[in-house]
């Protein structure tokens, strides 16, 4: 038994009454960030054997072409080079694609983009790997390209696939939008373009393999989703899953492009070139590589047509949404749908009709990133409203106000709003935090050459996974002699800390605090597949998961603990890791003591806890129905300042605020909504991948510019708004991905309120804003 | 490609190392000497992730060929995981959740370390501006901005 002093007993009694809650909503530090402060070597590259061979790739030379030959004898004779690897090496299907089957891993008969790998070049020393593959020779027969999506729509553009250059088509209608367009009073149309965007994660796509018994590999990598890549490491070497191991990694940074298929390309390669050479291989992409090779934020060209009462009451809309999908489909299948769910904003109108497209063009291919199709669709959205407002001669928030979803309203495919409906929350909250009503009027007699303004946008983002696949999880929990809870998942961390929110909510329902936890690397061999870590669903479905394991474990150690107290199980309470009985609080077991009774006894401490969210149902023909389980909400304001004589222009403050449903820590909430924030700004105003004939000409930091700590706004005000969610955990929303996308079109509703002019292209650079306004 | 045998001292122990002249000191510390916390997040000295202390100054390790570490003393943040002040950086960045994917953080704390050595009570500009040239992609910054600020002042 323990002896505790009596006012902590009491503490531990007023605590119990929060149940399995009494950990929930509180700031906790992380718990897997020791090794990161102290600079240990936990990442892919720290990690690999002394006697490591470097793999380095070759990529097309042009964006469309027949392959005529390729010749690796030079290359294969250079001193330090082991072997060079080609498509006549993949000794299984040669193929790394997420859900098309349209992307060979490495290139045969054609390349379609500078992206394509032609080779891989192994050698002892990096540096001689990069010397050796400019002497793989390849001959090609160059097509004519095409990089336009609209042109690669045309009948006559060139086919880049078989199938044609529509990756995926998707349709939203509801009512009848031409009944809506003769109802309105105004029509306004707009068309909105969106250019690349690179996630830029500080550590490139990287995996090293080794081969293991005899007949199994062992893949350990930066990835988000070990599963995926296992399989498609098994489906390259065609080997049965179980014959090859993955291990993730600390991961440097993902953003999405990790969940997608070039950390299977990274493994794959790695893999086979440890087959042939026998040794470890290392493929750890260049960040030139990286930016060239792995799917980006895809460009887009978005066409809004908006039917309009004269009061402000919409009646109609109609969004046209072409991706630019570069060469392949990746999930980017997948992104078109959420970007033409979304492409409305968050509002009820009556008559919708969307029309999404992926597209291929000869591009570099896009695919999964932060947002997935969000950031595009509500910039479009977003500035669309503003640029209704302006013609009706109505304050933007009024002109949302009056169409927002709210309670008992419905989205573009007829989702009925409940009580877990805060935008209105999130709406009050900005517009209280930046003064707005009062910004608007000072702002709206201005004459000078510097000028201020101030400008909104709003969303809807539908949680986790909804139409783009089964969304469950496994969490294992499992106890060792010493009571430290080992929390095991094919889920993954990758900087967020939701895997640390997890653990919370476990720590929470068994009562012992979260340092009793430890993080187990996600191993394929030892954790159930749980789906991908995507869709920013760790917390709101991991954590479901993460409590159906701690209450299976909770039941064994009451049991036990009833015994130590000689009370009935259900009247165990757990509170700071120590167990007493209801009805005798003062008599109390430690929960090593616990632990340690439940391996005398050889109960086992080993829990699986799985959760599988509700299924969503809706019309694949129409869209209509109910995409997603639950959704965030959110609401930002921007504030910038504009001379008018250059249109340079800073954003001075930012207030923003997020419906998450509940915030689990709230501290890990804001950090989300600070770094979403930041990424959002780099989009908004200064990030773009620029291709030139098909061929990436800012592959690096110094003329791909994302934002240093000299571009962040002074004032950055996160709010938290709390209204539950049906299915997340403990009413629990997800935060990763929405705040990524308000910052642009706020800020280039801002630049429009102080100097009337529309910028309707991202990035909202200086030389647009001076081009907007009249001179 | 001459091989050259250069001496320096790493993390306060002098070492001697057979290295190409092509060589960069980041591979020497990471591959040679096992001192993993400078990374490489772009390798053209843009991002300033292999921030690394050479003769109490950072520098990037990345485009600093190893032949120019003869003589010199070099500090990795391993080397400072003992430092008092550095102790307070490392638990002020977790205290400030300023750590999340982590892999820029060794060189923020480097950076914050080389303001914090010289100046006692930096502003958050000042802060801002020590870290600028390190790029982070998940935290916005802010939280390393605090984690730096509000040890100023404070021995």
């Amino acid at each position: 038994m323990s002896v505790l002093a009596e006012d902590y007993i009491l503490d531990l009694q007023k605590r119990a009454e929060r149940g399995e809650l009494i950990y929930i909503g509180q700031s906790l530090k992380r718990i897997d960030d020791l090794e990161k402060v102290l600079g240990s070597p936990v990442y892919t590259n720290d990690l690999i054997p002394k006697n490591t061979l470097y793999a380095k790739l070759v990529l097309s030379r042009y964006p469309h072409a027949w392959i005529r030959s390729i010749k690796v004898s030079k290359a294969t004779s250079y001193p330090g080079i082991r072997t060079v690897l080609t498509y006549m090496d993949v000794p299984g299907i040669n193929e790394s694609a997420a859900i098309v089957p349209d992307r060979p891993l490495f290139a045969r008969e054609k390349v379609r983009s500078t992206g394509d790998i032609i080779a891989a070049v192994v050698a002892e020393k990096e540096s001689r790997a990069i010397e050796a593959r400019d002497l793989v020779e390849v001959e090609y027969d160059p097509i004519k390209p095409v990089f336009d999506p609209m042109e690669a729509l045309s009948s006559d553009a060139p086919k880049i696939h078989e199938n044609g250059n529509i990756a995926k088509h998707i349709r939203v209608a509801k009512g009848d939008v031409e009944k809506g367009f003769n109802d309105a009073d105004l029509i306004v149309e707009n068309t909105f373009r969106t250019q690349f965007q690179d996630a830029v994660p500080m550590e490139t796509e990287t995996a090293f393999a080794i081969p293991k018994d005899n007949d199994r590999i062992l893949v350990i990598g930066s990835m988000q989703s070990p599963h995926n890549t296992q399989a498609g490491v098994a489906k390259v070497l065609g080997w049965p899953l179980e014959r090859v191991e993955v291990i993730q990694a600390v991961t440097g940074g993902a953003f999405g492009p990790k969940s997608d298929e070039t950390p299977i390309d990274v493994a794959s390669i790695a893999a086979i070139g440890a087959l042939k050479t026998g040794k470890p291989v290392l493929m750890s992409m260049s960040r030139k590589e990286s930016m060239i090779a792995h799917t980006k934020r895809h460009a887009s060209v978005i066409k809004h047509k908006t039917g309009v009462k004269s009061d402000g009451r919409l009646t109609a809309s109609k969004v046209e949404i072409y991706l630019d999908g570069g060469a392949y489909a990746s999930l980017g299948v997948l992104v078109i749908v959420r970007a033409t769910f979304h492409a409305n904003g968050p509002y009820e109108i009556p008559n919708v009709l969307n029309d999404g497209y992926k597209v291929y063009t000869n591009h570099t291919y896009a695919g999964s990133f932060r947002g997935f199709g969000a950031p595009q669709a509500i910039f479009a959205a977003e500035s669309q409203m503003d640029e209704i407002a302006r013609k009706l001669g109505i304050d933007p928030l009024d002109l949302r106000l009056m169409n927002m979803l709210r309670p008992g309203k419905r989205t573009s495919t007829g989702q009925l709003m409940d009580d877990s409906c805060g935008l209105p929350e999130c709406v009050d909250a900005v517009v209280k935090s930046s003064d707005y009503r009062r910004k608007v009027a000072e702002y709206s007699s201005q004459n000078g050459k510097v000028r201020r303004g101030i400008g909104m946008a709003i969303l809807h983002h539908g949680n986790a996974l909804g139409p783009e696949g089964n969304d469950y999880a496994y969490v294992h929990l499992s106890v060792d002699k010493r009571g430290t809870v080992h929390l095991g998942t094919g889920l993954t961390e990758y900087g967020s800390g939701a895997i640390s929110g997890i653990a919370q909510i476990a720590s929470s329902v068994l009562g012992i605090p979260v340092d009793y936890f430890t993080i187990d690397r996600p191993d394929t061999d030892r954790h159930k597949e749980s789906g991908p870590t995507v869709a920013s669903r760790v917390t709101a479905v991991g954590g479901n998961a993460a409590r159906e394991a701690a209450l299976k474990l909770r039941e064994r150690i009451n049991a036990v603990a009833s015994k130590l107290l000689a009370c009935s199980p259900s009247k165990v309470k757990v509170v700071d890791g120590y167990a007493f009985s209801e009805d005798d609080p003062k008599k109390t077991v430690s929960w090593e003591e616990i632990v340690k009774e439940a391996f005398d006894a050889n109960i086992e401490l080993n829990v699986v806890g799985y959760y599988m969210a509700p299924r969503c149902i809706w019309d694949e023909s129409t869209g209509l129905g109910s995409p997603y389980n639950q959704y965030t909400f959110g609401a930002a304001i921007a504030e910038v300042e504009v001379d008018t004589e250059t249109g340079i222009y800073r954003v001075l403050n930012y207030h923003v605020a997020f419906d998450v449903g509940r915030a689990i820590n709230p501290k890990n909430v804001i950090g989300q909504i600070y770094g979403g924030t930041v990424q959002g700004l780099g989009y908004g105003m200064m990030e773009e991948l620029v291709h030139i004939n098909g061929q990436v000409v800012n592959p690096n930091l110094k003329d791909y510019y994302i934002p240093t700590s000299l571009d962040i706004p002074d004032k950055l005000v996160p709010i938290i708004v709390e209204k539950r969610g049906a299915m997340g955990v403990y009413g629990a929303k997800v935060i990763a991905e929405p705040p990524i996308v308000l910052p642009a079109p706020a800020i280039r509703n801002a630049i429009l309120n102080a100097t009337g002019g529309s910028v309707n292209e991202l990035p909202v650079t200086s030389e647009k804003v001076y081009k907007s306004i009249e001179h | 490609m001459s091989d050259m045998l250069i001496k320096m001292k790493v993390n306060g122990v002098e070492r001697e190392v057979l290295i190409d002249a092509e060589d960069r000191l980041l591979d020497v510390l990471r591959d040679q000497f096992g001192f993993k916390s400078p990374k490489e997040g772009c390798g053209t000295g843009d991002c300033g992730l292999c921030t690394v202390m050479m003769d109490g100054k950072p520098i990037l390790s990345c485009i600093t060929p190893a032949f120019q570490a003869r003589g010199r003393e070099i500090v990795t943040l391993e080397g400072l995981n003992d430092d008092p002040l550095m102790k307070r950086i490392e638990t002020s960045f977790r205290d400030h959740h300023a750590a999340q994917c982590g892999y820029c953080t060794p060189a923020m704390e480097i950076m914050g370390y080389n303001l914090l050595k010289n100046v006692k009570k930096p502003s958050k500009d000042e802060v801002k501006e020590a870290i600028s040239g390190t790029l982070c992609r998940c935290t916005g910054y802010y939280d390393i901005v605090d984690a730096v600020y509000d040890l100023g002042g404070n021995e």
